[in-house]
């Protein structure tokens, strides 16, 4: 595997010790892999310990993709893991901008709710409710302190 | 669903994500619907007569198991051929992409684990996509948390089933390293093998919802041997299959400890359906189909 790539490799396969052993080793937080991404595009997205550990170094949560104009919060959004949406909210996300849609992160949670119509209305109220999280500075790991 | 001749317009690849003994793996997004996708691509040897025989049916069994549309199963959502040059083409199997495996649930769970109504729910689902694969005489064979995926809605979804057959002719030319933690005792010793051996790997799975750690973590073949005889004991003589090189003789004799030293959380309905999936006699091992009519999964009220 090509070198470039390690990091967000192991993001993708949400196994978060090589990631935060990569990190400690000076893999650069948002260096983009051979397809031009970052580990946090590509990120597991249901690993809030992977999302965490990556927003700590200093991930930015609002990159965008290339080409489906998507970030990381529509991602998970989409995919339906609200912790992660969450993490990435209080990192600074961005929960108005829309990809090449135009449809908002909380458009796909909604979209994402359509199959199951009981989960829907709660997923989404929550959503909204962590839209409004007080944003907090990247916390510093006790092992850097 | 057609064959695609053309595999790079419609999935863009985002990240390698596996592979290396049979090809590659990526995490690919699909443009139209911009959710992501798992690419797994196997280069096989084709000649005047195209692919080969062996290939074409692996492909068409996925193919028909995808008609049944079986909740705890991946999707199999497109396969695409592309010549590569005229002895070699690469066949691209798409998978629907699930953003979390059981590893990362069990990583996630807060102290002191997972729920039992949880790892029933779990297990029950396991089973059941378990059960259809050997209905239609499928085989996993590589059974193993990081294969076992959980939706966010904590649908469980198994992955990677039936390929072993299509990539088998390559697996043999590039070692790499396997896990063998939830290899059964047969392929362990290299006999033969059928439906069994993924019930082996279901009950060392369970068991790991309870302890939030791997049961039996081998670091070779007889390591793993050892570690699984420590547990349940040394099979007897009459146990031993007759058609495999390693003897039992190169085995401490051990008798079975109480499953409970290894899994202290588990009930007592637990504890013996875990025994029946640990048992060393693949014909005597219970089959998913029983297992998931054992009495742990009767709605008793627990107190989780």
């Amino acid at each position: 595997m090509h070198d470039k790539d390690k990091l967000a490799t192991a993001a993708a396969n949400g196994n978060v010790e090589l990631v935060e052993s990569l990190l400690l080793n000076g893999a650069d937080v948002n260096g983009v892999n051979r397809f031009g991404r970052t580990p946090i595009q590509v990120m597991m997205m249901g690993s809030t310990p992977v999302a965490r550990v990556l927003l700590a170094h200093g991930a930015d949560p609002n990159v965008v993709d290339a080409h489906a104009g998507a970030t990381p919060l529509h991602d998970a959004a989409r995919t339906g893991f609200l912790d992660t949406v969450k993490i990435l909210i209080q990192f600074g996300a961005n929960p108005d901008v829309g990809d090449n849609n135009n449809y908002r992160p909380v458009d796909l949670a909604q979209q994402n709710g359509h199959q199951e119509k009981t989960s829907k209305v709660s997923r989404v109220a929550l959503f909204r409710s962590f839209a409004h999280y007080p944003v907090i500075p990247a916390f510093i790991p006790s092992y850097l302190k | 669903m057609a064959m695609t001749q053309e595999s790079g317009i419609q999935y863009e690849p985002v990240a390698e994500i596996g592979g290396g003994a049979y090809g590659t793996v990526y995490k690919a997004r699909d443009k139209q619907s911009g959710q992501f996708v798992a690419l797994k691509s196997v280069r096989v040897q084709t000649d005047q007569e195209g692919l080969p025989l062996s290939t074409v049916r692996e492909v068409a069994l996925l193919r028909r198991l995808e008609q049944f549309d079986h909740p705890n199963i991946v999707k199999l959502m497109d396969v695409c051929a592309t010549l590569r040059t005229d002895q070699e083409t690469k066949v691209t199997l798409v998978f629907e992409h699930v953003d979390q495996d059981l590893k990362t649930y069990l990583e996630k769970a807060p102290p002191p684990g997972l729920p039992v109504s949880r790892i029933k729910d779990l297990m029950r689902q396991l089973l059941c996509g378990l059960s259809f694969l050997h209905s239609h005489r499928v085989l996993h064979r590589d059974l193993k948390p990081e294969n076992i995926l959980v939706t966010s809605r904590g649908q469980v979804k198994l992955a990677d089933f039936g390929l072993a057959r299509i990539y088998s002719c390559h697996m043999a030319l590039t070692p790499v390293v396997v896990t063998l933690w939830y290899r059964s005792p047969e392929v362990l010793l290299q006999s033969t093998y059928a439906t069994p051996v993924d019930i082996w790997s279901t009950g060392c799975i369970f068991a790991e919802m309870f302890r939030c750690k791997p049961l039996f973590c081998g670091e070779s073949e007889v390591d793993q041997l050892t570690k699984i005889f420590s547990v349940i004991g040394l099979p007897s003589e009459d146990e031993w299959p007759t058609d495999v090189t390693l003897s039992r003789q190169n085995f401490c004799p051990q008798s079975p400890q109480p499953i409970t030293d290894s899994v202290p959380e588990i009930s007592e309905e637990g504890a013996d359906l875990l025994l029946k999936m640990l048992t060393f006699d693949p014909l005597r091992r219970i089959s998913a189909l029983s297992a998931q009519e054992h009495r742990f999964f009767s709605d008793q009220p627990d107190n989780s």
